[in-house]
């Protein structure tokens, strides 16, 4: 009884002491920028207000950021998963040479710190001509978010069984048949994790935007609101609480969304013995 | 016509060989089975058959068309997986229809025959569940019924009741059969279940570390099994295989080992004198009277007859068949015989050749000999 109380004393404080920036960031958001300073600070607003967003969104370029973030992220991540779904369907089914250490070779890239690759990318881009475009940036994720994708599906893939495979093939179907009618519904749950991880990396990732892209009409919003808002001499709090609220609100939203499929069972009974 | 022909079949996964030149004929219509103890290569055939696994060499064809080339969906086959492998993700109605689907049935065609093939598989309820819904025996029926709802000219099972339970395994056995009397379909049954083997097959191909061991009906390979491994592996409680040598007195071929000497039944010109193995079945052995003198060790009471163990030297010992109604004791001294005329002589070695000359309708029986 009295572990139980501990327990869950301790698990209700891990969880305030991750949420209470969070609350804290929509409550900033919310109060007039002449309380934000105000000691002793005030925990709720004494006077609520939107004006904050309404700035963002009516005299900034804020929905610009957003329009390229969503563009950025969403183009990533069919792109990601698109490749790394065929890639473990190659590394698992097919017997080649070479095929184990393959896999571990993208591994190896994965571990590579992104810092140390970004120059020669950089460079590699300006010469293709595809420096300071939302295209750049797909690029220079895909390249970081895929070798990860490529591990996180190869296991998903593994644990489907090869004889659903087979027997779709004696059914009738094509290979590519039999990838769409019973592998694909199959991983799902994998393709699943795999986008959200894409996504949400894409979406929060600062460096190479910030290296690779500096023009206003191609800038996300992780480097777009930074640019906007923090500069040398002054930090606009209150817009950038507000913009950090409607910077979270698409993950949320997603996450909503997928996090039935991610605990969704993963076909049990198909295969027996 | 849909004979199925395996010629010179060899499948190798890297440096190891599962299946060594394989020939096999099977014929229009027939029941063949593929038994042999696990790993000895049943599912490795059976797959290069529904093309999932290519020959490394050799040629398989099916009614007259070499099929090596051949995709699994054009083959005109129907496989039943131990897995039962349903797709998890479907309807046992979306299940059934998906070959009809893949082969361009239309869907108002679809139906009619989907609901035909549940029927007789008693699916009719169960047809809008999903396969994890199911129990182990439904699901295997819904696998049934993906290979049966069209009218393939080849099925092919891979070991479909060995994960049921005995009394459903029993009842599915004699329904198999029967639906293979009624489709009159050529059947290849895969199983490691010699009881399955012997119950439901025309013809039996016994299999054994990747080569083909014997290839003749039920009771042939029962009365007559073609070698050591095929007697020791054929038949519950297992033939008594006796190790001992053989020599050639004055033209008749004698059998000797410790507790037993015999004459044994005409064999063929290759036997030779020097080690040899005598196979006797447990109902060929007669208890309670005869020139064996041994010991009994075990007996085992399955409720119409007794199983009874009989040591009769060091090392060797003799498994007989009793009625249930005399109960020996262990421990207890007991004389036995066996039936020449219904013994085996191998030839030395684990997989030595029967020597025996092969059974001719009036040959005449020998008299009850031992000792
Ligand atoms: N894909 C494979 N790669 C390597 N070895 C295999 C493969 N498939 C089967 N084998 C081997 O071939 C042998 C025969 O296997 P299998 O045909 O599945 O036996 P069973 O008679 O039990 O069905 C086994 O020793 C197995 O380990
Ligand atoms: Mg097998």
């Amino acid at each position: 009884m009295i572990r139980r109380i501990a327990f869950n004393l301790f698990a209700w404080t891990i969880v305030l002491a991750v949420a209470f920036p969070l609350f804290w960031m929509v409550l900033t958001s919310l109060k007039p920028q002449f309380e934000l300073f105000r000691r002793p600070p005030t925990f709720l607003p004494e006077t609520w207000t939107v004006e904050h967003y309404w700035t963002l969104l009516s005299s900034t370029k804020f929905l610009t950021y957003f329009k390229n973030s969503v563009i950025l992220s969403t183009t990533t991540t069919l792109v990601v998963v698109a490749i790394a779904t065929i890639g473990a369907y190659s590394l698992v089914r097919f017997r080649y040479r070479g095929r184990e250490s393959l896999a571990f070779l993208v591994l190896f890239t994965y571990l590579l710190p992104s810092v140390v690759l970004i120059i020669p990318l950089y460079l590699m881009l300006v010469q293709l001509g595809l420096s300071n475009s939302i295209l750049s940036l797909v690029i220079a994720y895909t390249t970081f978010a895929l070798p990860y994708a490529l591990w996180l599906l190869r296991s998903f893939m593994a644990g489907i069984p090869e004889d659903l495979e087979s027997a779709a093939l004696v059914d009738g179907a094509s290979r590519l048949g039999a990838f769409r009618d019973v592998i694909l519904p199959q991983l799902l749950p994998g393709i699943i994790s795999t986008a959200l991880f894409t996504f949400i990396l894409s979406w929060n990732e600062y460096l190479y935007a910030l290296v690779l892209v500096n023009s206003d009409s191609a800038r996300p919003l992780t480097t777009g609101v930074m640019n906007m808002l923090v500069s040398s001499f002054n930090i606009e709090w209150s817009l950038l609480m507000a913009a950090s609220v409607m910077m979270s609100v698409p993950l949320i939203i997603v996450f909503a969304f997928l996090q039935s499929y991610l605990t969704r069972g993963f076909g049990a009974g198909g295969v027996k013995g | 016509m849909a004979e199925v022909v395996f010629k010179d079949i060899v499948k190798s996964f890297g440096s190891f060989t599962a299946v060594h030149g394989l020939n096999l004929t099977i014929a229009e219509g027939e029941f063949v089975s593929l038994l042999g103890p696990s790993g000895c290569g049943k599912t490795t055939t059976l797959r290069m058959l529904a093309g999932l696994d290519f020959p490394t060499s050799g040629s398989i064809s099916i009614g007259n068309r070499v099929v090596n080339d051949v995709a699994p969906g054009e083959r005109d086959i129907a496989m039943v997986f131990q897995s039962y492998a349903l797709y998890p993700h479907m309807t046992v109605y979306d299940n059934i229809a998906y070959p009809l689907k893949k082969r361009g049935v239309r869907k108002a065609d679809r139906a009619p025959m989907v609901q035909k093939t549940a029927d007789l598989l008693q699916l009719t309820e169960l047809l809008r569940r999903k396969p994890r819904q199911l129990s182990g025996g439904q699901q295997q029926r819904v696998a049934l019924g993906r290979a049966l709802v069209r009218d393939p000219k080849v099925f092919l099972l891979d070991e479909p009741l060995s994960n049921l339970d005995a009394k459903l395994r029993g009842y599915m056995r004699v329904e198999l059969v029967e639906l293979h009397r009624r489709l009159g379909r050529t059947m290849v049954y895969v199983t490691h279940d010699q009881l399955e083997a012997m119950t439901m097959s025309d013809r039996i191909a016994v299999m054994e570390g990747g080569k083909l061991q014997q290839f003749a009906p039920p009771n042939e390979v029962y009365r007559e099994p073609a070698n050591r491994f095929v007697a020791g592996f054929i038949g519950t409680p297992a033939m008594n295989l006796i190790d001992g040598t053989l020599a050639n007195e004055a033209g008749a071929w004698r059998f000797a080992s410790p507790g037993i000497t015999l004459t044994c039944p005409p064999l063929t010109d290759d036997a030779v004198s020097g080690p040899a193995c005598l196979g006797v079945r447990p109902e060929d052995v007669l208890l309670g009277e005869g020139p064996i003198r041994g010991q009994v060790q075990v007996v085992e009471q399955t409720g119409h007859e007794n199983i009874v163990v009989v040591k009769i030297a060091d090392g060797i010992r003799l498994t007989g068949r009793a009625g249930a109604d005399h109960v020996w004791r262990p421990g207890e001294t007991i004389q036995c015989a066996v039936d020449v005329s219904k013994a085996h002589v191998f030839a030395a070695g684990p997989s030595g050749q029967r020597l025996n000359r092969p059974l001719t309708k009036d040959q005449p029986r020998l008299a009850k000999e031992g000792a």
